[in-house]
């Protein structure tokens, strides 16, 4: 297995670029994921590492090595891609062992030993009642499964996969996920991995890399990405609610310093949290405004009053998940999540009920606008 | 509005003699928001059909307060759909879209704004009234697309899998979108998915369906806590419900043999007098256990850690158990506890969330819990 390091590395379609600078490292037995909407870059960056996009400025090396001007072939990389490219003439058993027979590898294994390890990929994917069926005859998640077996069955460099498991239904995309993550623990296999869900990224990855319109928004372990999200763009990408963001007014009254959402509501903001929102604030109209981002895990409701920092709305609606509910409550033209868990009757909110809720300061953050929310 | 029966309804495709809908009854009470849910080829589809007119019945009748609607088209049924193609008319601008259905049925025309404007501030689309739906992202021609099927006030609303494929910073703001504008409106709304969790989110009771027949009915804790069989206690919930091969001991607790000597689960509830030391199939919910590094004496299996799978703010864990065979089981953990691959762990199952299942069937019965 290798380490792959990206230097500087940009592609232009033309003048239309599509990827920007990225220096990007997954180290050796490393799950690295990139994750970003449609059009960021991920899946060129992917083929740019796999040889089959030609790269317009910068270096990718293999352990140090450039492998810049080396053919696919001769990179000894594994791709799965969403679209699963099975040979429809081929049975599933010879789609998947095709990787241990390419010449170039000089592999010669027995035939003992090439259905041993083609039997032991499909078993674990749950296809190898399959193994003897034609591509056509086969579901899309099946299809799938058998381009993944495929891309898994040798032990390249590194395995490049691109939105692998996107067509499964759900059950199947979750328990696939486990065993990708086993399959990568066990291996431990370097592993590239793109995908637009941000739940796979977080789930699967030790670290990942955000994208947006071809440049690094966000680098780092899920964890960092999840709970500091680096811009808006972020907190908007990752999670189910997305990240609440708010706009608002910056104001400094009696030595305190206030975050106001207009007539909606205005919070103190604790002394330790003030640098960030001056860090970011602008000028706007002889406002100062600011952007304030928290996750609808932070924002504690109540029928009764919290702190004095708390403040009263009505419920816009009640969304549940299994053991938590999602209140909503309307900020003008977007709005406003806040999970309840488990608490003594965090199902009895009832829509245009007046609750208090309260922002948890150690997880507030205030960001630049990069972003239109209205049209996120 | 109206109070929907479905009274022993079949659904016979003559060809190839498929029973897509076998038996079906169920009551959808006025005001109500009904999720019909089951795996692809269970009979949503077929249901949602017959229920708006676009199918014909092959057995049994559909009323809409009482009246049989059997023979009555889409049109008479005044039943509004929203699929999860948009189907939007793309010479239209939106307000023409939304004013579509009033239109058809020749309402003034200041009538119709009024019902438009109140409409569109409901679904956040005032700013976006006079552009046309090739200009709008997904999630906002899905609104219109609500909007348009809400704006008449039909007896009942037939949803079709509207969001699920959308991303999710859309899904999470219609989800609650739509359930404001059914309790607004007071409308009776009836949600086919196949997505489990899209059914949770939304609805007041649960349909589920499997295999053309009904499974079970009932609200979300209901078919939490007590499914009637295996495989609704399997569909619903995400990851899915845990299994481990055990023994009953007695009447109050099951055993599980582990490497450690046996573990004691104590339950709650009633189980009949045969299944004392017979083999069962212990069932709980990864989402209702507690996970401690210290050991449990009772009502806790233990095993070691295999896989952490964070989520953002819970972590999933797939835990091998240290009993015969190895089985695995997941179990969720907020995300600010830290655990390693490999650690051992005791995962405490409290005795009111345990199940017990003799087969296909659960073989503990608590206080409300329903019979299949």
């Amino acid at each position: 297995m290798a380490e792959v390091r990206l230097e500087n590395v940009s592609k232009y379609y033309g003048r239309k670029r599509a990827v920007q600078d990225l220096n990007i490292t997954c180290g050796e037995g490393e799950f690295l994921s990139i994750v970003g909407p449609t059009g960021a870059g991920k899946s060129t960056t992917l083929k740019m590492i796999a040889g089959i996009e030609s790269i317009s400025s910068g270096t990718i090396y293999f352990n140090e090595r450039p492998v810049n001007d080396l053919p696919p072939q001769e990179r000894n990389v594994s791709m799965a891609f969403e679209s699963y490219n099975l040979y429809p003439h081929m049975s599933v058993y010879d789609n998947i062992a095709f990787p241990l027979r390419a010449p170039r590898w000089r592999m010669h294994l027995t035939p003992q030993e090439e259905s041993r390890r083609v039997r032991e990929i499909a078993e674990f994917l749950g296809i190898d009642e399959l193994l003897e069926r034609l591509p056509q005859h086969l579901s899309g998640g099946q299809k799938q499964r058998v381009s993944l077996a495929r891309a898994l069955v040798k032990k390249p460099e590194v395995y490049l996969l691109d939105e692998p498991i996107a067509h499964l239904d759900a059950r199947l995309k979750f328990s696939t996920q486990t065993l990708l993550k086993e399959f990568a623990v066990t291996y431990r296999s370097t592993i590239i991995y793109v995908t637009h869900d941000y739940r796979e990224a977080l789930g699967l990855s030790d670290r990942m890399v955000v994208l947006r319109k071809g440049r690094i928004e966000q680098m780092g372990a899920p964890e960092e990405v999840y709970n500091r999200p680096a811009t808006d763009f972020v907190g908007k990408l990752i999670g189910e609610p997305p990240m609440n963001i708010i706009d608002g007014e910056m104001i400094t009254k009696n030595r305190e310093t206030l975050f106001t959402a207009g007539d909606l509501f205005t919070i103190r903001i604790r002394d330790d949290k003030v640098e960030s929102m001056k860090r970011v604030a602008r000028q706007e109209n002889g406002r100062t405004v600011s952007r304030l981002g928290i996750r609808c895990e932070h924002i504690h409701i109540s029928r009764k009053q919290i702190s004095e920092n708390s403040f009263r709305m009505p419920v816009y609606a009640i969304v549940h998940e299994a053991e938590s509910s999602v209140v909503t409550f309307e900020l003008r033209d977007i709005l406003l999540y806040v999970r309840t868990r488990g608490e003594e009757g965090f199902r009895d909110y009832q829509i245009k009920d007046k609750v208090w809720l309260d922002f948890d300061q150690d997880n507030i953050f205030f960001y630049e606008n990069t972003v239109d929310i209205s049209k996120m | 509005m109206s109070r929907i029966d479905l009274d022993h309804i079949w659904k016979i495709y003559p060809r190839g003699d498929v029973v897509a809908v076998q038996d079906v009854s169920f009551v959808c009470k006025e005001r109500e928001f009904l999720a019909i849910l089951g795996p692809s080829g269970g009979g949503k589809s077929s249901t949602l059909r017959m229920l708006a007119g676009l199918e014909d019945i092959s057995k049994g009748t559909i009323s809409f307060d009482g009246k049989v609607v059997n023979e009555l088209g889409p049109a008479e049924r005044n039943v509004a759909l929203a699929f999860e193609s948009y189907a939007l008319y793309q010479r239209l601008s939106v307000y023409e879209n939304i004013a579509f259905p009033l239109k058809a049925r020749g309402m003034k025309r200041s009538e119709v704004e009024k019902k438009v404007r109140y409409m569109a501030e409901l679904m956040d689309l005032v700013p976006v009234l006079d552009t046309y739906p090739a200009e709008l992202a997904g999630g906002h021609q899905q609104r219109v697309s609500l909007a348009r099927a809400f704006i008449r006030k039909p007896n009942v609303t037939l949803l079709d899998e509207p969001i699920s494929h959308m991303d999710q910073r859309v899904r999470a703001e219609l989800r609650a979108r739509i359930r404001r504008l059914h309790d607004d409106l007071g409308l009776t709304t009836i949600y086919v998915t196949h997505d489990q969790a899209e059914a949770i989110s939304l609805c007041d009771r649960l349909v589920i369906l499997n295999e053309a027949k009904l499974q079970q009915i009932g609200t979300v804790e209901e078919i939490w806590n007590s499914p009637v069989n295996r495989f609704v206690a399997y569909f619903v919930g995400e990851p899915a419900m845990n299994f481990v091969d055990g023994m009953v001991e007695n009447d109050k607790r099951a055993i599980v043999a582990t490497s450690a000597g046996k573990a004691v689960l104590p339950f709650t509830g009633t189980l009949e007098k045969q299944y004392i030391s017979s083999k069962i199939t212990i069932g709980f919910r990864p989402q209702q256990v507690t996970i401690s590094r210290k050991k449990v004496d009772q009502g806790a299996l233990v095993g070691s850690i295999k896989i952490i799978e964070f989520q953002g703010d819970t972590s999933i864990l797939t835990i091998k158990l240290a009993n015969e065979g190895g089985t695995e089981v997941k179990a969720v953990v907020e995300a600010t506890q830290q655990y390693q691959p490999d650690e051992s762990v005791w995962i405490q199952i409290k005795p009111d969330t345990i199940h017990l299942f003799d087969g296909d069937y659960p073989a503990l019965q608590r206080n409300g819990s329903p019979k299949g």
